[in-house]
Order: C-alpha cells, then structure tokens, then sequence
C-alpha cells in the first residue's frame, strides 16, 4: 500500500537525517518504528505521513514514496490526506484554539460534508475514543495527554487508510497508555494500517505486528514484533532501552539538610466541583534525595511544583526553601533556588542564544563577567552542545534543547531542579546525560524531584516516591514500598517492568 | 461560559459597529463619557475574561488621549477649560469603541466564528480571515503571560522591580512571543493542509447557528 524506495532526507548543512530508507507497509499492517531521540523517526513519518516534502520543503530529497502504487507528489492534498491521518510527535504543531468538537469534525467541515453525517461522525469519535468528558472544552486548556487523544480522534474523522501516529504515549499516564493501545485494537477493522514511531517500544508490543529499527538514519529490516520484543541485543545496539531492560544502579546519597519544606498547602484553584486542586499537601526533600512524583493525569502534579515556584496561589500552608519561609517570595526569588525543566523546553526559553540561555540561568538577567562566561561553556560542553553556543535556541532539537535545560539548571546552582517527564530517558545515550546531571546535583548536596509517568525510570532513579492523587500525597517512601501499597494498587497502573520480568538489579 | 457569550458572532460584531457608531455620533463628553462608563460596568457584569488586563490598557489610553488632545489644543490657543471637555470625549469614543470590540473578541471563539461564516456560505478565505482576526488576540495574549511566568520560572525578576524595568523586560517578551507568533501559524498552516481545508470549497459545520451558536454537542439522541 504505501512504499517508501530509497528515501534520503537532510536539512541544511547538517549530515542526512534520513539514509536510503526503504520500506513496504501492507494494508492491514501494524508497523512499529523505534529508534533513539534525534534519530529521525519524525523525519521519517513525516514522508510517510506526506509532510515531507510536499508542505515541508528539505534541502535534501531524494527517492520516491508511493500510495497503492502511485506516487504521493502527484496525489492532491486534499486526496493524500484522506488517504493518511497524521499525528505529529509536537501535537500543538497541528492544534489551535478550537473546541474539542470543532477540531474532530473539521477535516470533514473543510471537505463540505453535510452537518447531520458530521454530527453522527463526532458522536461515534467521542464514544470510541472514551473523549466524552471533554465535549465543549478548549483544545488548548486540555492536559497533553487529552489534547493527544483529540488530534488522533480528528486524524480518524475522514476515515484515512493508514493512521501515522508519531510518538503517541508522549505525556499519558499509564492509565492513558493502556487506553490508547486498547482504542487503537478496537479500531482494527475502521483504520486497516497503522504507523507508530516511539521511543518506549514496551508500549505498543500487544499492538503491532513488525518492528523496524531506525539507527543515524538508516532503517533496518522488519522483524516479527512478538520476536524482537524479548531481546535485548537489537534494542541496544539501536541505542534504545529495551523493552524489558534490566535496571542500572543508581549510586546513592545520604540525605542531608531539608532544601524544601512543604506545609499543609491549599490551592485556590479548584476543581470543576469546588474542590481544591491541592489538599493539605505536605513533604519536605533533603540534600541529596531523589524524589519521584507520580500520579494520574490531573492528579495535580503540574499544580504542585507551580504552587512550590509560586505560580499557583494558596489558599493556606507555607512553603520553606533552604531553612527560610518563602511564602513572601516572588517566583523569580523561588526559581533561583529551585530550577524547573519542563518536557518541552520551548516554553522557558526566550534568550537569543543558547550560551546566553546559560549565562541567564546563572545571573538571573545581571551583568555577566568572564568567569560567568566560562562556566556556562563548560557547562555546555558537559552536557555535550558546546558547538551550539552561538545557535537560536529555538532552531535547536527537542533532544538538544532538553540537554540545554539541564546545562541551564546544572550551571544554575539551584538547590533543587525538578524534572517534569524528560524525553531524554528512554535511549542510551538521552539516559546517559540525564545520569549525568542526576550524579552532579545528588553529589553536591542539591536534590531532584522527578515528575514522571514513566514508573521504570523511576524505579530505575529515584530514592523516593510520592504518588499524589486527586490533590493529596497518598504515599511517601521508597519506591519498592510503592509498587506494593494500596495507593499504587488505587491507580490500577502496571508495575514496571523490571519488576514484572523479574530484572531489576 | 455565559449564554450572552454564545450570541452569534455576526449578531455580537453588529452591536459593536452599532455602539462604536453611537459613540462617535455624540455630540459631546456629556453623553459620551456616561457611554463609556456604561460600557465598562457592561464588561464587568458579563465577566468578560482578562477585564484586568483590559482596564489597564484602557487606563493608559484615557491618559494618553487626554494628555495629547490637552497639550495640542492648548497650543491651538484654547483654554483648558474649553480642552477637558473635548479631550474627554475623545477618549470616551475610544474607551467605548474598544470596549464592544473587546467585548466580542474575548466571547467570540475561533470555532464558533467558523461555525457562523460556515453557516452563512461564506467564502473559505472570508471565514478563515474572520476566525484568526478575532481568535487570535486572545491566543497571543495568554502566550503573552505565560511567557512571563516562564521568565519568572527562570528567575528573572519582573514583579519586584521598578516600573521602567518593568517595562523593558515586557518589551523583551516580543522575541518569544514573535517566535510563539510564528509557530502558531506554522500550526494553522499544518492543520489546515492536513484537516483537508481548500480556498476552493465551500465548509459546513457542525454547529447548529441561530441567534445562538450550539457550544457543545450533546449527547447521543440529539442530532440535526
């Protein structure tokens, strides 16, 4: 059905992002394609999907794609993407401010199908989908994991023939994960092809049929998924955790001085029923603690660390920072004590380069001297972009902007950095980097609190584990302790994975 | 949201051409500045979102109105108490212009704008043209402030500081916004290209459009 011969990309001056790639996706096939962040798994589907090149124009094209035997460039647009529904990994590169509703019937609003077959379309996409609860809301106030769920339903709306979701788990819970694989079982028989790129391979195992492996851009074989999921060589060669990896020991710390002290805080925010996003929330981290946050989506996990920056208001509970009472604190004197590195690190940038988004994070804005200067290139180089120095920080890779937040955080000398679900864990060398900076803070007496859905790394990573559901910490100790309590049980989320195979160190 | 805010949008953008011509039709600052004031507590009433944000831009340009048209028709030789009264009027036109603008903007969604273009058979480009002039402000705004509460998350101090500060480190959220600019109509374009939309073909939608424009789709059983 769709066939990809000897496909090589590139973008600028850097080497191709994708070497004569060629690949067959049958109809009715369900393709899994893995590979490490910045391997070009996007690039990929993006030719797949029809993106490339016909609305993003490379530097570098060459080869052919074709559909059911004719060659997508001299397919209309309109006909293309009937044909193929499209995912983007970054779903805000394909969303606006529409309403749920608005956006799932607009491909077929765009092609003048008639209100009652629209409305009767939309009913069936909510259902299926299980997007019920979002009838009426703004796309752009749903959590990334609704917002993931919305675009895939208006990917399906036209009924396209092969589905192209590029890293669909991004953000969803465990929960949401599950959900997803189970939609997308059910939907066999309305979608007959399916395209999946993810970096957590575990993920999609129960769903599709033929791995490939994407590596510096070369694209290897298809290999049966239930045969390749339960090795372990491939996935590593690929620079891919696999999907049952065994768990690297984490070198531990001594807990010392309490860096953050949280009190019986209560939001304003409240929820829908009035009640507060936040309940009488208390934890405090030391030195040299690791402490993982996990919850459902909308357990409250975003509004506890805008509380702890002093972005959400309370309505009671103090907070200390290093020994003293922040509560009168600006955000700005919050945040020179306490770094956050959220997943998509575009939302925090705005220096004009990348040396000068490091230099901010250690001068907060202030003049800065040579010594500055020469700690932030360190910095860089540390965290393995110092020729980026001098780039616009938004022409970077989300890879490469996720290394440049914790470079930032690093050099910051914040006491505390928390990590809201890094990208960078999944692949070996993502991993190794994240490792990195989890050895440099732990081992000069500052902290970490990792915000997560990712239950492996954590289990991998973190000495401790809150788990906060429905606006209240329901569990606070070590992580083992936490796979077994009631409150994990609550969740209904599978244990991780080394866990369940038996392969934790 | 308030049932107000689901009045057609061509209903809505009608009263607002009406009261910006009311305004402009007034003799002077005596029925004017009432005009604006009612204007304001109309805003406050129906919360309108971001009336804060709003208020203050209006309060800068009541001060720059007046200071202008003050020191303009003085040097014309009028004397001030001749140039209050016309100063006023002016910044009440502008006050209550803005005011019903404002108003149709910030309940007026991108979607519920496509749905009444799109029910009215208007040209794709009239309706795309409509729905970003009006929708987008509101997205841009609040890119606006998240942009400084990710400035704030990084340390940099901008609440406690001194008000030209305060105003050199908002003109430097122009580069971020300008960028967010760019990438939101990258995001358009994208969506617009995959969702299948032609300047050629005539939309439909599936909002039902009267008066009011259909928020949400209830649940099954009620379809047209």
């Amino acid at each position: 059905m769709l066939e990809l011969n000897d496909v090589t990309v590139g973008f600028g001056d850097a080497p191709m992002a994708v070497t004569e790639a060629t690949m067959t996706i049958a109809r009715g096939e369900r393709l899994l394609v893995c590979g490490a962040a910045g391997g070009a798994k996007t690039t990929l589907l993006n030719v797949a999907g029809g993106i490339i090149p016909r609305l993003v124009a490379p530097r570098h094209f060459s080869g052919s794609v074709s559909f059911d035997g004719q060659p997508l460039s001299t397919l209309s647009k309109d006909a293309l993407f009937t044909k193929i529904g499209i995912v983007t990994q970054n779903v805000e590169d394909q969303l606006w401010d529409l309403g749920v509703e608005d956006l799932i019937a607009f491909p077929l609003e765009n092609r003048g199908v008639e209100k009652k077959l629209i409305r009767r379309r939309l009913q069936i996409l909510l259902d299926e989908l299980e997007l019920n609860p979002l009838r009426g809301r703004r796309v752009l106030t749903l959590s990334g994991g609704e917002r993931r769920m919305v675009a895939i339903a208006a990917a399906l709306a036209a009924t396209p023939v092969l589905l192209v979701l590029d890293e669909p788990t991004t953000g969803l819970d465990p929960a949401a994960r599950a959900r997803l694989v189970r939609i997308l079982a059910k939907l066999a028989d309305e979608v007959p092809s399916l395209l999946v790129a993810e970096q957590d391979p575990g993920a999609f195992k129960s769903v599709a049929e033929n791995v490939r492996l994407l590596v510096s851009g070369r694209l290897s074989e298809a290999v049966a998924a239930r045969t390749i999921m339960t090795q372990q060589e491939p996935w590593l060669e690929a620079g891919i955790l696999p999907p049952n990896h065994r768990t690297t020991c984490t070198p531990s710390f001594p807990a010392g001085d309490v860096l953050l002290s949280v009190s019986g805080i209560r939001t304003r925010l409240a929820r829908p029923d009035g009640v507060p996003v936040l309940r009488d929330v208390s934890l405090q981290i030391r030195a040299g603690e690791h402490v993982a946050l996990i919850g459902r989506n909308g357990a409250g996990k975003t509004t506890l660390f805008q509380s702890i920056l002093g972005l959400a208001k309370l309505a009671a509970g103090s907070i200390r920072i290093g020994g003293e009472p922040a509560d009168g604190w600006t955000v700005a004197r919050r945040a020179r004590a306490i770094a956050y590195l959220p997943q998509n690190m575009r939302r925090i940038l705005f220096n004009m380069t990348v040396l000068e988004e490091v230099i901010f994070s250690m001068t907060a804005g202030a003049a800065a001297d040579d010594l500055v200067r020469r700690e932030a290139h360190a910095a860089l180089e540390k965290y393995e972009i110092k020729g980026l120095a001098e780039a616009n920080p938004f022409a970077l890779s989300t890879r490469q902007q996720a290394l440049l937040g914790l470079a930032c955080a690093d050099a910051a000398q914040a006491s505390i950095a928390i990590l809201d679900e890094p990208l960078l864990a999944r692949d070996l060398q993502g991993r190794r980097m994240l490792d990195l900076f989890i050895g440099s803070m732990l081992s000069s007496g500052r902290a970490i609190m990792l915000i997560s859905h990712d239950l492996d790394l954590v289990q991998d990573v973190a000495s401790r584990t809150l788990i906060l559901d429905e606006g209240q910490i329901v569990f606070d100790g070590a992580p083992q302790q936490a796979w077994a309590s009631s409150a994990f049980s609550q969740l209904g989320w599978p244990a991780p994975t080394a866990l369940s195979t038996g392969a934790a160190a | 949201m308030k049932r107000i805010y689901e009045l057609n949008f061509f209903v809505k953008l009608t009263g607002a051409f009406t009261i910006m011509l009311v305004a402009w039709l007034a003799p002077d600052w005596r029925f004017g500045v009432p005009l604006a004031l009612l204007s304001l507590v109309f805003l406050s009433v129906m919360q309108v979102p971001g009336l804060r944000g709003y208020l203050k831009g209006a309060a800068l340009l009541v001060l720059l109105v007046m200071a202008s048209w003050i020191g303009n028709l003085l040097l014309q030789g009028l004397s001030p108490a001749d140039a209050l009264p016309i100063a006023a009027g002016m910044a009440a036109r502008l006050i209550t212009t803005t005011a019903a603008f404002y108003f149709v903007m910030e309940t007026s969604t991108p979607g519920s704008i496509l749905a009444v273009a799109s029910a009215a058979r208007l040209p794709p480009i009239v309706t795309l043209i409509l729905s970003l002039t009006f929708g987008i402000i509101p997205m841009l705004r609040e890119d606006f402030e998240r942009i400084a509460d990710a400035q704030r998350a990084r340390g940099m101090e901008i609440d406690n500081v001194s008000l030209p500060t305060r105003l050199r480190f908002a003109l430097a959220r122009g580069v971020p916004l300008l960028v967010q600019a760019i990438r939101l109509a990258h995001a358009i374009s994208l969506s617009l290209s995959i969702y299948g939309f032609d300047m050629n073909r005539k939309r439909t939608t599936w909002r039902n459009v009267g008066l009011l424009i259909e928020p949400r789709l209830a649940h099954q059983g009620q379809t047209k």
